[in-house]
């Protein structure tokens, strides 16, 4: 077990250059690189605690390599994911191509993972709204029928890139005082030291 | 996927080649030639770290990768080299009738090379043009003639895999070309050939389902751009193994296999310039961050007690200097999988960001499966970085957990400061040696596979110099291992400098002097050098490794 203990697990799927990393890098240092770009390796880990609510929600997020050479072993990545966040690069259509083969591969091993669909590098956008390679109406009609949300950010900028992670987490707590709700019914209301929340651990 | 690697109790790979053990023997006070093998300075005494290897072992064994892998489902077994043979031949006479002349004047040439292997500069300017492809697509003659050496990885059915210069699109009829050379200088598999002309070297090596070319206008011997080029290969298997790549060509002869490496070729690139800037490829060995011997016993010590059950290999490293590598009992790290492991650190800031957790093979140790490797620096700003290399691709949190329980032994036992204080100097003058024309020297312990050396100082001052120098470490090395000559000592007069190389049983040194002193006086300048060694040896090397 880890010394370092994680609520939920967060994946970042998509395809590669899409711009995964640097939206973690947004969001956990607050900071974006500029310089050559660096493909991810494998996979990389990061434990962000993020206040929800009068509480606090430790996500673990791991940031997956695009490269398809690592594709026959995402699983391992995403297994047990309580949210995964989906990325393509709003100036590029074929890797929304890519993030609807992500979606499917959730769809049909993890169930219970939320998705949340996620357009970035938004601010190539408003520099020339001819870059656009995906329409939003079409994202978004498709983020409907596979009941995710929809959000486009811009690492560069830091827009949308809290609100998105924040939603995440929130998600979580509400998904885990649900499912508290739907599991102590029928239970033995004297056991009251069962923990408050539920804990789950990334790698089961 | 090719199966995760589960190594069980016993099952040595390589087994044949593990050490045998010196450390019972006396360490002598001044090493002389007669040293045996494990009382060198240097050798470590608990036996060694790694897999004991000959130069160029790969390239004299006849070993056949293909013959000794299993691949699971794979009917083809016997067949599969007539077949694949006959597969090549055929996208040859397609190949050629594209390349129409070109392809027959060479044949022409290669088996004039074959038999008299004589001079071909006067047909030098032919083969140039042929080399540096259509200028029409895009290759700007000149800019790759710049270069002092071209690799290129092909498929066997002449696919372009990686280019070093230029995109693969825009060589690949000059990859068909060398796909036509290979297939007159094929014999066998896993053969090497060679053209000499006009100032470079072509060679080839053939790692089915594979083929590497290189153009060099180096001093390399053929052996060493062989060597080079088996790097590429190998970096190549790490990111996908043997078993998977076989799979892939067998299922597919003429798969693109630029889709599966891209991304990589930043790898691929960093480990060429690496080879040409970094000795430790050339002496088949890896360099010790220098630091006072009981820090590192503390260091090691620590990262020995971190351990967990899947943890094959723990490596503590900073900017491609070992600072400590702890290994399970019985498992031997090859120097080619340490280079590997220390190449991608170096060519990837991607490291910086959280904790890797990355698929590996390596390749030397099981071509076959995949290690898990966890890797990250021990803080943000500092170039210590730890490679923790486990058998279980679910054991991340546990593998975790030993990085933050060896920081924290770090820090308890007081050392962490005064590991932070060894970045600061890895490097040695040569001056500390104490002999006044001394400019330069290479000592490789061959039982402990560990080597040292000092900063390289003026009058190398530019990389072109310092390139130089390693050249003329090359040439030096490459006599000293020639197959059919080899030679136990060379000294070597030139205008710029002088150069003495001793290579015995138990150690190989190199040692640049200025062009002023003499042979007497460089000898007897060795055996005062070789003491030095003795004497700083704790601090140059690792010589109590750790084992769990
Ligand atoms: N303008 C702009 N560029 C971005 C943004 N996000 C990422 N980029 C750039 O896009 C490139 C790829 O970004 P990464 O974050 O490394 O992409 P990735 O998805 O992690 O790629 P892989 O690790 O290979 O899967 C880099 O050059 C980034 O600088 C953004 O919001 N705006
Ligand atoms: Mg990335």
């Amino acid at each position: 077990m880890s010394g370092q203990r994680v609520d939920a697990k967060v994946v970042m799927l998509g395809k590669e250059y899409v711009g995964k990393t640097s939206l973690v890098e947004r969001y956990v240092h607050n900071r974006f690189l500029v310089g050559p770009y660096q493909n991810t390796i494998g996979a990389a880990f990061v434990a962000k605690v993020i206040p929800v609510g009068g509480r606090t929600v430790t996500l673990g997020i791991w940031d997956t390599a695009g490269s398809e050479r690592y594709e026959a072993m995402s699983r391992i990545y995403y297994r047990g994911a309580k949210g995964a966040i989906v990325c393509y690069d709003l100036t590029d259509s074929s890797s929304f191509q890519r993030a609807k083969f992500w979606v499917n591969e959730l769809q049909n091993f993890e169930e219970n993972c939320r998705i949340y669909l996620c357009g970035t590098k938004s601010d190539l956008l408003d520099e020339d709204r001819r870059k656009r390679g995906i329409d939003f109406h079409d994202a978004q009609d498709y983020a409907d029928e596979i009941k995710a949300e929809l959000f486009e950010t811009s690492s560069k900028t830091g827009q949308n890139v809290d609100e998105l992670f924040k939603k995440v987490a929130e998600d979580y707590v509400q998904f885990t005082a649900f499912q508290e709700m739907t599991e102590d019914k029928g239970v033995d209301l004297s056991q009251k030291t069962t923990p408050t929340y539920f804990y789950s651990c990334c790698h089961h | 996927m090719a199966a995760d690697v589960h190594k069980k109790g016993g099952d040595v790979p390589n087994g044949s080649l593990v050490p045998k053990d010196g450390r019972h023997a006396e360490r002598s006070e001044s090493p002389t030639p007669g040293l045996a093998q494990g009382t060198e300075p240097g050798a470590g005494q608990e036996g060694a770290m790694f897999v004991h290897a000959q130069s160029y072992e790969d390239l004299t064994s006849t070993e056949n990768p293909d013959a000794t892998v299993q691949i699971p489902g794979g009917r083809e077994d016997a067949q599969s080299d007539q077949t694949k043979i006959e597969e090549i031949s055929k996208d040859f006479s397609k190949l050629s009738t594209q390349l129409t002349g070109i392809a027959l004047d060479l044949e022409e040439e290669m088996r004039q090379s074959k038999e008299d292997k004589q001079d071909l500069s006067p047909k030098a300017s032919r083969r140039d043009s042929v080399l540096s492809g259509k200028e029409d697509e895009g290759v700007s003659m000149d800019a790759w003639h710049m270069h002092q050496k071209h690799v290129f990885v092909l498929s066997e059915a002449g696919k372009p895999v990686y280019s070093r210069y230029g995109s693969e699109e825009a060589l690949s009829s000059t990859m068909g070309v060398m796909m036509a050379l290979v297939s007159f200088v094929e014999v066998q598999k896993n053969a090497i050939r060679s053209i000499h002309a006009d100032g470079y070297k072509v060679v080839f090596v053939r790692r089915s389902p594979l083929v590497l070319v290189a153009v060099a206008r180096t001093r390399q011997s053929e052996q060493e751009i062989a060597q080079e080029l088996l790097y590429i290969y190998y970096q190549i298997l790490s990111l996908l193994t043997l078993t998977q790549l076989n799979r892939i060509f067998q299922q597919k002869q003429n798969y693109d296999l630029r889709r599966l490496l891209a991304g990589s070729e930043r790898i691929t690139d960093n480990l060429l310039d690496l080879m040409a800037r970094d000795p430790s490829f050339l002496m088949g060995a890896a360099r010790c961050l220098p630091m006072a011997s009981g820090v590192r016993d503390i260091v090691s010590t620590c990262l020995q007690q971190a351990k967990a059950k899947s943890l094959v290999f723990a490596i503590l490293l900073a900017k491609n200097q070992l600072v400590s590598l702890v290994r399970k009992k019985d498992q031997f790290l090859h120097h080619i999988d340490l280079h590997l492991l220390f190449n991608l650190i170096s060519s990837s800031s991607s490291f910086r960001e959280g904790e890797a957790w990355t698929p590996i093979c390596l390749p030397k140790f099981n071509s076959s499966g995949f290690f898990s490797a966890h890797i990250s620096y021990l803080e943000q700003d500092t170039d210590l970085c730890l490679l923790l290399i486990s058998t279980d691709r679910e054991d991340f949190f546990t593998v975790s957990d030993c990085k933050r329980k060896f920081q924290d032994r770090l820090k308890k036992r007081g050392v962490y400061q005064a590991l932070l204080e060894a970045l600061h100097t890895p490097f040695y003058s040569v001056s500390q040696v104490g002999i006044p024309f001394l400019r330069h020297f290479i000592y490789k312990s061959k039982s402990s596979g560990l080597f040292t050396s000092p900063e390289i100082e003026a009058p190398y001052i530019t990389e072109k110099e310092k390139e130089r120098l390693l050249g003329l470490y090359q040439y030096l090395h490459s006599r000293a291992h020639n197959s059919s000559r080899p030679l136990m000592n060379i000294y070597y007069t030139g205008s710029h400098e002088n150069l003495l190389a001793w290579v015995t049983n138990a150690f190989e040194l190199y040692v640049c002097f200025s062009p002023l002193g003499t042979k007497a006086a460089a000898v007897s300048a060795v055996h005062k050098l070789m003491r030095w060694i003795r004497k700083e040896e704790d601090r140059l090397f690792i010589l109590t490794p750790q084992t769990y």
